[in-house]
């Protein structure tokens, strides 16, 4: 509680009681210091320690960050999400909230907001209540002022005409609303979202990841956000913690994530169509080095060459847009089987030998009628992975 | 309307089911008109031969029923209560606990309880006889009370725990991140959503104890706080084979079945959401 004081700004002094660590959360301030959270080592098992949720994992985040939890579903995202908000225990490891150890701390001693992918309203309560549960619960701000900060929230969100109204009555986007105003209302140093969207359909998920980004922009307040749609990953994300099997496998900007994957797993989760990932033989000659596979032989660039050595195993991969297609001179000929309209790219799947690979080309440059293309890759765009699927270069 | 639209199968079930209805809804208002009818009888009119409307109308049975009932229906009314606020205090923790927490011997415990719901009650009349002659619990109404425990809390528990089993987790972890403790939790949001539950359980254990003719004879003496229900089969002649006032037989059977009645219409928007899948 003491660090959360320290860190105080309040512009205010409407908050009658100082002392009570939630209500004087600072993130009302235009400096976003409060929030960071760290996480050290954190490990978390089932079943008596039959099953790893997560292990070993270290992420520190900072105040105002908008932090995604990506990867497939059981990689232990959620678990993580939950430790942190102290809805499990961890079986060993640190959790720190703005240099304070709330570990063993209940979760509702942390000032932390949880908002649930099944949205979790009290349906026993009007919207009103529903938002106020947790000022009622957690702080002794004044009638007026629980008030002000529920209509306000009510407004950001669009929630005015449904405040007396029961959840049943409502949405499901106009729900997942009411969910993020109960966040809201509690001005947390950092705000839990566990898949908060997935129950909505589409269309209305495109426009909450905007509206919630907004949110985050707005208050700088940071964001933990977990999902398994690495799209929605790489659109929200100011720091993308990719994870698999219980372990993070890397942590970057999207870009960083995009364009330098550390190991197989992460290339091949992130991006769509999915990057061609090919097993390749080194083959070093006077003439220099290349990687050969079924269909192929690809040059080395300097940096690949010194990395590598004569008959190691490795993986190449490439994304799709660095593939192109030609006439005539490029590296490889492939078939042509399926030409997919994304837009303003076209998704172009080709096998070459027995492998397949995708290409993303401008709209309409790869006729559909053609069977055979010829394929260059730009060469220094790709990646090398070891047999462990560990990158090399 | 066109003839091509009557179709046989569909009229025959439907005057079927109507037909069924009719014969049970009959069958049960026949016998309480005539229930109503004799209880406001003379004796030379309900002896002679039977007819539905009451030549001499008179209040006599009424009156002299409800005399003598007054104490035991203000016992059966305690008993009723007691029941209620007792098996309630058991089972809402304890059905609680078996739908949310772990411990050992959880299925093994559960299995237990139910079964001891299996155990014809007779059966346990003299051992509870014996054990409450003991425990100065014989004759007195805590000893009745705690004696429909028995069979009241298994039922009871076994209701809640499916009650509260079906309540999303979710629903209480969002009111523990939003600053409720495990327990005010369950106070501010799992007992409120458990409420259909709760009062179609507690109207079940009033019934018991308002209802229960075997504990209530065998537990209770004469001089003490005899229910209603043992009075009624005093007024039958307790079995002696003598001759049996119908009207006022007909009266306090009335009275004693109006206060659940009273009850359920109270409670029937609960009862109806308790009891639909």
């Amino acid at each position: 509680m003491t660090a959360l004081e320290d860190a105080t700004t309040e512009e205010t002094d409407q908050t009658a009681d100082a002392t009570d660590s939630v209500a004087s959360s600072e993130t009302d301030s235009s400096d976003s210091s409060g929030g960071h959270i760290r996480l050290e080592g954190v490990r978390k098992t089932f079943d008596g320690g039959d099953i790893v949720a997560c292990d070993d994992v270290n992420i520190s985040m900072d105040g105002g960050e908008f932090v995604v939890l990506v990867g497939p579903s059981g990689c232990g995202k959620t678990t993580t999400l939950r430790c942190i908000a102290g809805l499990e225990e961890p079986d060993g490891g640190r959790i720190v909230v703005d240099g304070e150890d709330i570990t063993g701390l209940k979760s509702k001693d942390r000032d932390l907001a949880f908002v649930f992918q099944s949205i979790a309203l009290f349906p026993h309560m009007s919207v009103r209540k529903n938002i106020r549960f947790g000022l009622d619960m957690k702080t002794d701000l004044s009638k007026a002022e629980k008030r002000e900060r529920v209509e306000s929230a009510a407004e950001t969100l669009g929630l005015e005409e449904t405040l007396d109204r029961k959840p049943a009555a409502l949405s499901g986007g106009q729900q997942q609303r009411v969910s993020l105003g109960r966040a809201m209302v509690m001005e947390p140093a950092a705000f839990l979202l566990d898949e908060p969207f997935s129950a909505l359909d589409a269309n209305l998920r495109d426009h909450m990841r905007v509206e919630v980004k907004k949110i985050q922009r707005r208050l700088e307040t940071a964001m933990v956000f977990v999902t398994h749609d690495q799209e929605e990953a790489m659109t929200l994300g100011d720091k993308i913690v990719v994870m698999n099997d219980g372990y993070v496998q890397q942590i970057g900007t999207p870009y960083e994530i995009y364009n330098e994957p550390a190991n197989r797993f992460v290339a091949d989760f992130i991006g769509s169509p999915s990057p061609n990932l090919v097993e390749c033989t080194v083959e070093r000659t006077a003439s220099g080095v290349t990687f050969a596979s079924d269909f192929c032989r690809i040059p080395a660039t300097d940096e690949q060459a010194a990395a590598v050595q004569d008959g190691q195993t490795v993986v190449y991969g490439i994304r799709p847009e660095y593939l192109s297609m030609r006439d005539d001179g490029g590296q490889f000929t492939a078939r042509l089987d399926v030409v997919e309209p994304l837009g303003d790219r076209d998704a172009i799947h080709l096998t070459s030998g027995d492998t397949s690979l995708s290409a993303v080309t401008p709209q309409g440059e790869v006729s559909r009628d053609r069977n055979e293309v010829s394929v260059a890759m730009q060469t220094d765009e790709a990646w090398l992975f070891d047999e462990h699927g560990e990158r090399i270069v | 309307m066109s003839t091509d639209d009557f179709d046989v199968t569909a009229v025959t079930l439907k005057a079927t089911t109507y037909g069924v209805i009719s014969f049970l809804v009959l069958f049960n208002l026949v016998v309480l008109a005539f229930i109503f009818s004799v209880s406001f009888m003379p004796p030379s009119e309900f002896f002679g031969a039977p007819h539905i409307i009451p030549q001499n109308p008179t209040l006599d049975a009424w009156t002299s029923g409800f005399e003598e009932l007054q104490d035991n229906l203000v016992n059966s009314f305690l008993i009723g209560l007691g029941t209620t606020v007792v098996a309630l205090a058991i089972s809402i923790p304890g059905a609680y606990a078996f739908a949310r927490k772990e411990f050992y011997g959880k299925r093994a415990g559960f299995y237990a309880i139910i079964s001891a719901m299996m155990f014809p009650y007779i059966l346990l009349v003299i051992p509870i006889m014996d054990l409450w002659n003991d425990l100065g619990l014989y004759n007195t109404i805590p000893g009745m009370i705690i004696a429909y425990q028995v069979f009241v809390t298994p039922f009871a528990i076994w209701i809640l725990r499916d009650f509260f089993a079906k309540l999303p987790t979710d629903i209480e972890e969002a009111a523990q991140v939003y600053g409720c403790t495990q327990f005010t939790a369950f106070l501010r949001v799992i007992l409120p959503l458990a409420t259909p539950g709760i009062v179609a359980v507690g109207f079940l254990a009033f019934l018991t104890g308002w209802n229960d003719f075997l504990f209530a004879n065998l537990l209770t003496t004469g001089t003490g706080p005899v229910p209603a229900v043992p009075v009624l089969y005093g007024t039958i002649g307790g079995g002696s084979g003598e001759r049996v006032y119908w009207g006022k037989l007909m009266a306090e059977t009335l009275i004693i079945g109006t206060p659940p009645t009273i009850l359920y219409l109270v409670a029937r928007n609960y009862l109806e959401n308790a009891f639909t899948v």
